[in-house]
């Protein structure tokens, strides 16, 4: 399935929407589009995954580009798939992003 | 075995996993099972597209086929690039994986994914070929005995 990307920026919050499947021939869009987010340097990203169902490590791969380039970046997993979050959980990336289920529980 | 080809480029990773996905599910694996397993070829496929040919200055295919040997799923992707055996790559530690996101190392992950997500990779480079062998072992309900 082809990746499908949707962002948008509202206040201090830039939003990315991912559907279908994230691998290393779609990361690079992904990456460009959040490059293009952070330009603003907006206080949050909230990466919404419910229709994501693959992620290689070319995923995990832009989460540490994002940070890097803007350390204080929070970064928000909203509703990522049971087997997204098995591969973050293995790598560590569980600790060093929010992830939530619910819409309400992305703040500060 | 009968193999399908593709040609050496990330535009294969999406067919391929197509393919491993209609395998694990005729061997019966479970989503969570089917899933690690085509990770883990993707993974591999992407280092062998990136790093084999790409980097390597090299064109080329990838081959995969499949197999049932024993109890085993096997699937074998072969190519023709730089030979790179997944065994002997340096894998983020413990320590490495708890590191913050901000002074993080980006090498490694696929590769630790590709190792996790099946039983075994076993790895062959010869003239001919670099094959790499994903084995997953197949669970059996045991028997009823009413």
């Amino acid at each position: 399935m082809p990746l499908e990307m949707k962002s948008s920026t509202e206040g201090n919050t830039a939003r990315l929407s991912l559907g279908g499947e994230l691998d290393g021939s779609s990361a690079p869009a992904v990456r460009e589009a959040v490059d293009k987010l952070l330009q603003a340097r907006p206080e949050r990203l909230v990466l919404e995954l419910e229709k994501l169902t693959f992620m290689a490590s070319a995923g995990l791969r832009i989460l540490i580009f994002a940070k890097q380039k803007q350390q204080n970046l929070k970064i928000y997993l909203l509703k990522p798939q049971e087997i997204v979050i098995d591969t973050l959980k293995k790598t560590g990336f569980y600790q060093s992003v929010y992830v939530v289920d619910r819409e309400e529980d992305i703040k500060g | 075995m009968e193999q399908y080809k593709f040609p050496g480029t990330l535009d294969a990773l999406e067919p391929i996993r197509k393919y491993v996905e209609g395998v694990a599910q005729s061997a019966g694996l479970d989503h969570k099972a089917t899933y690690k397993l085509c990770l883990a070829v993707d993974e591999i496929a992407t280092n062998v597209v990136l790093h084999g040919y790409e980097e390597a200055g090299l064109n080329g295919d990838l081959m995969i086929g499949s197999s049932m040997e024993n109890d085993n799923l096997v699937i074998e992707l072969e190519d023709h690039g730089k030979p790179y055996d997944p065994n002997f790559h340096a894998l983020p530690n413990a320590e490495d994986l708890a590191e913050r996101l901000e002074s993080r190392e980006i090498g490694g992950l696929g590769i630790f994914l590709a190792l996790d997500g099946v039983d075994d990779i076993q790895y062959a480079s010869s003239a001919k070929a670099n094959v790499h062998r994903f084995i997953v072992r197949l669970e059996h309900e045991p028997e009823s005995t009413t």
